[in-house]
């Protein structure tokens, strides 16, 4: 329990007003048409949309993660968070090529992609898989903020988990994507100021480098300041066989679109920008932001190990760096560190349920059910479905207990057997929406069976998490590459059509080759693409 | 560095020529540095600042290579993509 003085209480108010006021304030440019409620209207310079790539990714379950991973692995743990580097290629490769289809979002990117039947089957379902996913991540970031305020005050789970969530409800519903933009400029702003001074709080409170770097020693515990302290190469808790898998699925994921869940909120980042510059340029620079933070919260983890070194529960020492600030900081700056917890809490809130109602009105309302509905209706339906998804993760939250679990289950398991597959579909024209199709559904068949099923009834070990990645992308293939080469290759319209537009990197010689003849593109255009 | 191409067309910006397979290299091994570099810099070890100070480079020279092509696809494709929207719009209303 921590006693908040009236200083700490009127950092928090103050906070929590400014915040909402900041994104209500944008109400009049929210209503104007749906791509202002979902895109603002695609005219943002590239440090905005990079500043809310960085606050949505820094969530009140985030420090809990990272405190978890960092405080059992050492400094090697800091791996664990690296996935951001997807970002690394991404913002080069498909985050351009992206950026030019205009897709509001990755199910309907699909449909320019694909076409047919196989392309309107995948676009429904994405579109509902992310409106599931959205609920469910808004569901695991509340339950964490829920989890915090019982700590902290004593409250029951649920008081955290509805009270901050509906808060922020109230400037999604008003100004759509305006205010989660803008709102998250100032709390990104906010958020970082506060981990820079918390942590550094910490690393002095155990005593300075010098001091956490001689405790460790006297613990026999300097293993914990080398990322490269590997277990085995295949052996142990942490081997290099795991390391290698993280970076391949991390760094060449960039090539993909999908390949980390980061993906869908990125995409919606990515068409905000005004141009296809900005948009490079705000995922790699809210990437960049997001790997100097958990270097900071890595350190400061360390400082935590070495005044506490003895923790053995899970749930215990996830609250590392939240005990940091609760414990160390003086009265009055206690309620600036809540705030800046809200101010994280709301930025991730904030775009989970606009991503979410994106896909519910664009993708499933606009196309399937009224496509010829007014820009006035789309925007009110936005606001319904932001509601019904804000409600919905309300259960989900209810439903979770274990973060880490959830976390490591969706960010390595649900995304392993389709990671190839959302690469293919950027780099070589012949692969189809049947086959990708086929291996989303292959996916959740073989990850339920080679993580639960089989190791239940004692048919396979349970396998360490890189060989379970590298069975499902193997066994996946056996399914989808066949099914793309027996079903027939996409249209060539649509294909040169998406080209044109796109300009996709990899394999597109034979589109290349029509677009030219049809004169969509230039003699010297084709003749210096070489080996395509 | 008069082998990196620093002015284009839009045809030529729109392919994928060695300034992009540099910054393909270049991008995530600034990540890796900068994530490795702040770390040891806070523990005050002389390479975390070594690490720190080579990601800074890396960042300035990779932004010398790609920016020139990136500034030239998006003149270009932006007075396109007026025409490009609006066949979206008639893919969302199956107009097309």
């Amino acid at each position: 329990m921590v006693n908040f003085a009236f200083l700490d209480w009127f950092w928090l108010v103050a906070f929590i007003v400014l915040m909402v006021f900041c994104g209500v304030l944008f109400y009049r440019l929210g209503k104007r048409s749906l791509s202002d409620f979902f895109l603002a209207g695609r005219g943002l310079p590239w440090w905005l949309p990079a500043a809310s790539v960085y606050a949505t990714h820094s969530a009140t379950d985030t420090p809990m993660w990272i405190s978890g991973v960092i405080y059992k692995y050492g400094m090697r743990g800091i791996w664990y968070t690296f996935f951001s580097a997807w970002c690394a290629i991404s913002a080069f490769a498909s985050t351009r090529i992206f950026r030019r289809s205009l897709a509001y979002t990755q199910a309907e990117w699909q449909t320019l992609r694909y076409s047919g039947l196989g392309a309107e089957l995948l676009r429904g379902w994405i579109a509902g898989w992310q409106v599931f996913m959205n609920m469910f991540v808004l569901g695991w970031v509340g339950i964490a903020m829920g989890k915090l305020c019982g700590y902290l005050f004593g409250w029951p789970e649920w008081i955290g988990l509805i009270l901050f969530s509906s808060l922020c409800a109230i400037y999604v519903l008003a100004a759509g994507y305006w205010g989660v933009v803008m709102a998250d400029f100032q709390q990104g702003v906010i958020a970082f100021s506060v981990i820079i001074i918390v942590s550094l709080w910490g690393i002095v409170a155990a005593g300075g480098p010098s001091g956490i770097m001689a405790k460790l020693d006297t613990l026999g515990e300097s293993w914990r300041l080398n990322p490269f302290a590997f277990s085995g190469v295949t052996s142990g808790d942490f081997p290099l066989a795991w390391f290698l898998t993280m970076m391949v699925i991390a760094v060449i994921g960039g090539f993909g679109m999908g390949t980390a869940i980061d993906w869908y909120p990125e995409a919606q980042r990515i068409q905000s920008a005004k141009t296809v510059r900005d948009s490079s340029y705000s995922i790699w620079a809210g990437s960049a932001l997001i790997i100097v933070r958990n270097s900071l919260w890595t350190v400061a983890i360390l400082a935590f190990f070495s005044l506490y070194p003895r923790i053995q529960s899970t749930a215990e020492y996830e609250m590392a760096w939240y005990r940091l600030g609760f414990e160390f900081l003086p009265v009055g700056l206690v309620g600036f560190f809540f705030a800046a917890i809200v101010a994280i809490h709301l930025s991730t809130i904030s775009t989970h349920l606009n991503l979410g109602a994106s896909y519910a009105t664009r993708d499933l309302y606009h196309h399937y059910f009224k496509p010829k509905a007014s820009d006035k209706e789309l925007v009110w339906v936005g606001r319904i479905t932001t509601l019904i998804i804000l409600l919905g993760s309300f259960v989900y939250g209810l439903m979770m207990q274990e973060i880490t679990q959830w976390l490591i289950f969706a960010l390595w398991i649900m995304a392993a057997g389709i990671w190839l597959p959302n690469i293919l579909q950027v780099i070589w024209w012949r692969f189809n929406a049947w086959g990708y199709l086929s291996s989303w559904i292959a996916n959740l068949g073989f990850s339920w069976l080679i993580v639960w099923v089989l190791p239940e009834f004692k048919v396979i070990p349970v396998l360490p998490d890189y060989l379970q990645f590298w069975c499902m992308m193997v066994l996946g293939a056996v399914i989808y590459i066949p099914i793309t080469f027996l079903t027939k290759p996409e249209d060539m319209d649509r294909l040169v059509k998406y080209y044109v537009m796109s300009r996709p990197l990899g394999w597109w010689k034979p589109v290349a080759e029509e677009a030219e003849r049809r004169g969509l593109l230039k003699l010297e255009d084709h003749r210096s693409r070489g080996g395509n | 560095m008069g082998w990196i191409k620093t002015k284009w067309t839009p045809e030529q910006a729109d392919r994928w020529t060695k300034e992009d397979y540099i910054t393909f290299i270049i991008s995530p091994l600034i990540y890796v540095l900068l994530a490795l570099g702040v770390a040891f810099s806070l523990l005050l070890l002389w390479y975390g600042w070594v690490m720190v100070g080579a990601s800074i480079i890396l960042l300035i020279v990779m932004i010398k290579i790609i920016d020139p092509k990136l500034k030239a696809i998006s003149e270009d494709y932006e007075t396109k993509q007026k025409k490009y929207l609006e066949d979206l719009e008639k893919i969302a209303r199956w107009e097309e």
